[in-house]
């Protein structure tokens, strides 16, 4: 694909499968009544400038989109995606603030997902979604850096604390533990102090050397299939360790 | 004229509203029920119908609070459009005609006084349209012509009443406004006088039995 052409036949069908039940009664019955805006900290923090009050962005976005029928220019998409990604979080308070229980923060994540299929998703994100698809986690880091990682802090906090493992893979453990890639990256620490606390508890637990980054940034990008990625390979770690629940951190 | 508006086209209308409802309710619950199964995994009886009823008591919700003179129009607006045509005097001694039905009635001084209350709450909506950068930015003509259909009704039935103006003709024009407004709900946004409850149900539950949030 071009740099700078859009695939509006694929928009078109994106468009077509997100309209189900939910899609459409939202998007016909908005009365634009605005009791939205104060429920975004986006709009209360630009000084109330109503362009960032959700309702708006939804018309600037998918509203946009739907009207066109997946036909825009590439400077189209380039200014969806800087709402979409820029002016939202997603945190979803105004569907609590909304007299219908409109999910604008779920229609933001849809256009998310047809910015990222157009190559338009914040580098950060879209890095951290291939790396997550390729390492099983988001920071790139190698089997053996994790292991070796995790085996290096065993040591030392065993030092602190008579009787402290960190196993790896340990079939009959009851717990599966996983954390975000950031903490054996920058703060690896942080393992040895959860299993001081897992030591204390008397916990049988277990990291997995194939799932151990909780982190889902593609859900950021709006990548569905590395979403589903991150998340089965835990599910599918946890089910061959025969664990019987997973633990995570922060 | 007078015959036919309050005749035929009264049924006409009534059978596009009932049938058109019903329509769009069924396929819209069919439609999620085959895209949208995070609807029905997590639908939950009664987070649904606290997130509805909290909704419908004044000032229920934190959203209404934080936005008392809004609520409050809001709620007489929509109060006095339903209440006024159902209890008004003339409208049940016209079906007692027709159809021998009849129920509790308002006096017409009270139901006068509602229509210009209801009428003062358009103002209100209107004047909320155009003042409030936050309301403006995310208005269309859409927007008013819906109120004016709602409010035509209103505007037409109380110069019928006062019999201001050629008061056959008027009477013609206000019956012609109501079953304009009975047509419009099922195809525009004031189908959210019964989707309102779908949506709201499905948010409570999505909040509620998912994350035990509550979304009032």
């Amino acid at each position: 694909m071009a740099e700078n052409a859009v695939d509006s036949k694929f928009i078109k069908e994106r468009l077509a499968v997100l309209k189900g039940g939910r899609f459409k009664a939202w998007l016909e019955i908005c009365a634009n009544c605005a009791y939205c805006a104060d429920s975004c900290f986006f709009y209360l923090a630009n000084n109330k400038d109503p362009k960032f009050m959700p309702a708006y962005k939804i018309k600037e976005t998918l509203g946009k989109l739907y009207k066109k029928n997946g036909d825009v220019t590439r400077e189209e998409l380039e200014k969806i995606a800087d709402i979409a990604y820029g002016d939202c979080n997603g945190c979803r308070r105004c569907s609590l603030y909304c007299p219908f229980g409109i999910d604008i923060a779920v229609m933001i994540a849809a256009v998310r997902g047809i910015c990222n299929s157009q190559g338009l998703a914040p580098e950060g994100l879209s890095t951290a979604a291939k790396n997550h698809l390729e390492f099983g986690n988001q920071m790139a880091i190698t089997e053996e850096e994790f292991t070796e990682t995790v085996e290096w802090m065993e040591e030392e906090y065993a030092e602190e604390m008579k009787g402290l493992e960190i196993p790896i893979d340990k079939k009959g453990a009851e717990m599966l533990y996983v954390l975000n890639a950031r903490e054996v990256k920058y703060y690896p620490q942080d393992i040895g102090e959860a299993a001081m606390l897992f030591t204390v508890a008397g916990e049988n637990w277990t990291m997995s050397k194939d799932a151990w980054d909780m982190t889902n940034l593609a859900m950021f990008a709006g990548d569905a299939k590395v979403m589903a990625h991150a998340v089965k390979i835990i599910y599918d770690a946890a089910e061959k360790l025969g664990v019987k629940w997973i633990g995570t951190s922060e | 004229m007078y015959e036919f508006v309050t005749g035929p086209l009264v049924w006409i209308s009534f059978i596009i509203f009932f049938v058109g409802m019903t329509v769009k309710i069924v396929s819209l619950i069919r439609l999620a029920k085959e895209k949208d199964k995070v609807v029905f995994n997590h639908l939950d009886a009664g987070w649904s119908i606290r997130s509805i009823v909290f909704w419908l008591i004044p000032f229920g919700s934190r959203s209404m609070r934080e936005k008392p003179v809004f609520t409050v129009i809001s709620y007489t607006f929509h109060v006095c459009l339903l209440a006024t045509p159902i209890f008004l005097l003339s409208h049940n001694i016209l079906w007692d005609e027709r159809w021998g039905i009849s129920w509790w009635t308002l006096s017409e001084s009270v139901t006068d006084y509602m229509t210009l209350i209801f009428l003062v709450a358009v103002v209100g909506l209107m004047g909320r349209r155009i003042i409030l950068p936050e309301v403006r930015i995310v208005t269309r003509a859409y927007d008013y012509l819906l109120l004016l259909i709602a409010a035509a009704p209103f505007i037409t039935g109380f110069l019928a009443y006062h019999q201001w103006g050629p008061y056959k003709a008027m009477l013609i024009i206000h019956v012609l406004c109501g079953e304009i407004m009975l047509i419009a709900i099922p195809f525009t946004k004031l189908s959210h006088m019964l989707l309102f409850f779908l949506t709201r149900a499905h948010i409570g539950s999505e909040m509620g039995r998912r994350r035990e949030a509550k979304t009032w």
